[in-house]
């Protein structure tokens, strides 16, 4: 009952005009960012930080979320039509996407898409509304101990499942846990690694950091390459045949179900769970072999799986403050920027927020879906922008949002040696997303650790005599081994 | 082992080292902040030790480079072509002129300056097109940001 008192007055919140304008303007933003090539949700989401500036803070986070989910689905578009993902999450869209693009049949993919992702956002947001609080609650029992391994095991999660090489996503991890001690000692309030420049007391900021790792980096890989044509074939009919409709129907609700699953653990990346939803519609086809040749359920589970995804995702980053991809580490720093905290207290201090952010999830899918249907002919347009006009729309949005969120000229330095550290770490396939969680994550996990060494008096048993927080640390060791184990024979081949 | 590759390794190699290096100082200077002081662990305590994880991390996939395996997640990544590299310059040049100008020139010169720059470094040829663009870019920017979103960005001489 009260869930579903604050999940009312966080609709009246959501469908206010302003919030409701900032979640359309966001849902549109998103899009464009999904479709335009060079640009992900994560550097997305960074450059069109200052454009909340003016906003309070639930309007802030209301539109950013909106352009998150907003830009999942974009990346459909160009998957579909021109074989190129806009993001990560929609590398495997392409397969049959762009096949029913060549035969004709782009608007039933995108249309499908569209209605997939709408299923998987809504259903996967009902579940956090349900999911969310008492876990919120359980939270709030947490000491310091089990923070630490709680935050241990999300950097576990994520540098386990980060990619293929253990030690390389571990490095990663551990650099941005190191970066991010720059500046005042949270503990003791000594500077560190400072080395006396004013700028460095404050610590790197996450954003223009964010910018240059994602948003640089990705445009200069984009400068490299030639833009591929787009499909110029018939858009077809929106909505899917009847027959159609019967081979998507269950790929959709099991599309939902993995992409909410897996969404609920921390790191396991957007791509994961719409490869898994790919390979068990391939599994339990009948006719295995459409799949490649334009098999609509290609299209239906991997889309839906992927926003039922970015709704589950924000299970573990509203309840217990840890950002499960890249995406979500910006709209963490949005958060911070806002002077809020993702975690249990959240819930207790800022519900009002909490809960319209949660609402606006509802509006903005069915705002994605009236606006995406109709509009396909419209995003498809876009794709024509020339590389040219959109390379210096996007650096200088990347140059004012990593100046004016502090008025700092340094961060705009930081932004840029962020890019081209980012443009050298794709180019050795480092994976990033550890280092940007590391970096978020350090200052709270140094405190906690720390903090609970001081309770002890600096006996480390603390951490194995408390059940829960002993939990957590086996999990976090069967992550990293069972993913050394996982690695160790492809590494034993290729040496 | 084909050109690309090879040098793929040498890049490989330097960033290591490089991390490598940065991971030994980073240990090294932690040391000189208190590991340990009276109510527990110190501020040199975590990044003492994730200098030296870091550190033997990097040597090892240094280590593991020289044996000829890729470090990263298998791919061999593409490097540019001539065109394709002098278009990324030009970003980059770009980014880095904007700081250089951003603080003395104003948001609205600077901003005017670099897009018409970077337009004829893209190639286009239309001065047209390069001064209504690079106007837009620049004027058009500031004002929805300064005027509408309240963003203070810098004004250069002459309140420009």
């Amino acid at each position: 009952m009260d869930t579903l008192s604050h999940l009312a007055s966080g609709f009246a919140a959501a469908l206010s005009p302003a919030y409701f304008t900032y979640a359309f303007a966001g849902c549109v933003l998103g899009t464009l960012i999904g479709v335009l090539p060079g640009l992900g949700p994560a550097a997305g989401t960074a450059i069109l930080i200052p454009l909340t500036f003016k906003l309070d803070a639930t309007g802030a986070i209301i539109m950013l979320a909106a352009i998150y989910y907003g830009a999942m689905y974009g990346g459909t578009i160009t998957s579909v039509l021109i074989n190129v993902p806009g993001e990560a999450a929609s590398v495997i869209t392409c397969l049959d996407g762009h096949q029913m693009a060549k035969q004709g049949r782009a608007g039933t993919a995108l249309g499908i898409a569209a209605i997939g992702s709408f299923i998987g956002g809504t259903v996967a947001t009902i579940a956090l509304a349900l999911i969310a609080p008492p876990l919120a609650r359980f939270a709030l029992k947490f000491g310091p101990p089990e923070f630490f391994a709680l935050m241990l095991l999300g950097l576990c999660l994520v540098s386990g499942l980060a990619g293929r090489s253990l030690a390389a996503a571990v490095l990663m991890t551990v650099l941005g846990l190191l970066v991010s001690m720059i500046g005042i000692d949270p503990v003791r309030g000594a500077p560190r690694f400072a080395f006396g420049v004013a700028d460095l007391y404050d610590g790197l900021g996450i954003v223009p950091v964010v910018m240059g790792l994602f948003g640089v980096a990705e445009i200069l890989i984009t400068a490299e390459q030639p833009l591929r044509e787009v499909v110029r074939s018939k858009f077809g009919s929106l909505l899917p045949s009847r027959d159609e409709w019967a081979r998507a129907w269950g790929a959709i609700w099991r599309g939902t179900g993995i992409g909410f699953g897996l969404g609920l653990v921390p790191g396991i990346g957007a791509i994961v769970p719409t490869f898994v939803a790919y390979v068990a519609e391939k599994r339990l086809s009948k006719t295995p072999e459409r799949f490649g040749r334009g098999a609509i359920e290609g299209v239906a589970a991997p889309e839906t799986a992927n926003n039922a995804y970015a709704n589950a995702a924000m299970v573990p980053f509203l309840t217990l403050g840890i950002p499960s991809s890249p995406t979500i580490a910006v709209l963490m720093g949005a958060f911070i920027v806002n002077g809020l905290t993702p975690g249990p207290f959240l819930f207790q201090e800022r519900p009002d927020l909490v809960w319209a952010v949660i609402a606006s999830f509802f509006v903005g899918n069915a705002i994605l879906l009236v606006l995406n249907l109709p509009l396909v002919g419209l995003w498809a347009k876009i794709l024509h922008v020339p590389f040219k006009y959109l390379a210096v729309g996007v650096l200088l949005f990347c140059l004012l949002g990593a100046y004016s969120l502090q008025q700092s000229v340094f961060d705009v330095w930081v932004m840029i040696a962020s890019g081209v550290f980012g443009y050298a770490m794709r180019k050795l396939d480092l994976p990033l997303a550890p280092l940007v969680l590391g970096l978020i994550l350090g200052p709270p996990i140094e405190k906690s650790l720390r903090t609970s060494l001081e309770m002890s008096g600096g006996d480390y048993g603390i951490f194995f005599t408390r059940p829960l927080c002993l939990a957590l640390l086996i999990v976090s060791a069967v992550v990293l081994v069972g993913a050394a184990l996982r690695l160790a024979p492809k590494q034993l081949r290729e040496a | 082992m084909s050109s690309q590759s090879a040098s793929h390794r040498v890049v490989e190699r330097a960033v290591l080292a490089c991390l490598c290096a940065v991971f030994a100082a980073a240990t090294g200077i932690a040391y000189t902040y208190s590991l340990k002081d009276d109510l527990g662990p110190g501020a040199g305590f975590f990044p003492f030790w994730l200098g030296l994880i870091g550190a033997v991390l990097s040597l090892v996939l240094l280590a593991r480079s020289w044996r000829g395996r890729t470090i990263g997640d298998g791919a061999e990544a593409r490097w540019p072509d001539r065109p394709g590299a002098l278009r990324a310059v030009a970003l980059l040049g770009s980014l880095v002129a904007s700081a250089l100008l951003l603080a003395p020139v104003g948001f609205r010169l600077t901003a005017f300056v670099v897009t018409a720059a970077l337009l004829v470094a893209l190639g286009v040829r239309r001065p047209v097109v390069i001064v209504a663009f690079a106007l837009a870019a620049s004027f058009g920017l500031f004002h929805v940001f300064y005027y509408w979103l309240k963003v203070p960005l810098p004004i250069g001489p002459f309140g420009v």
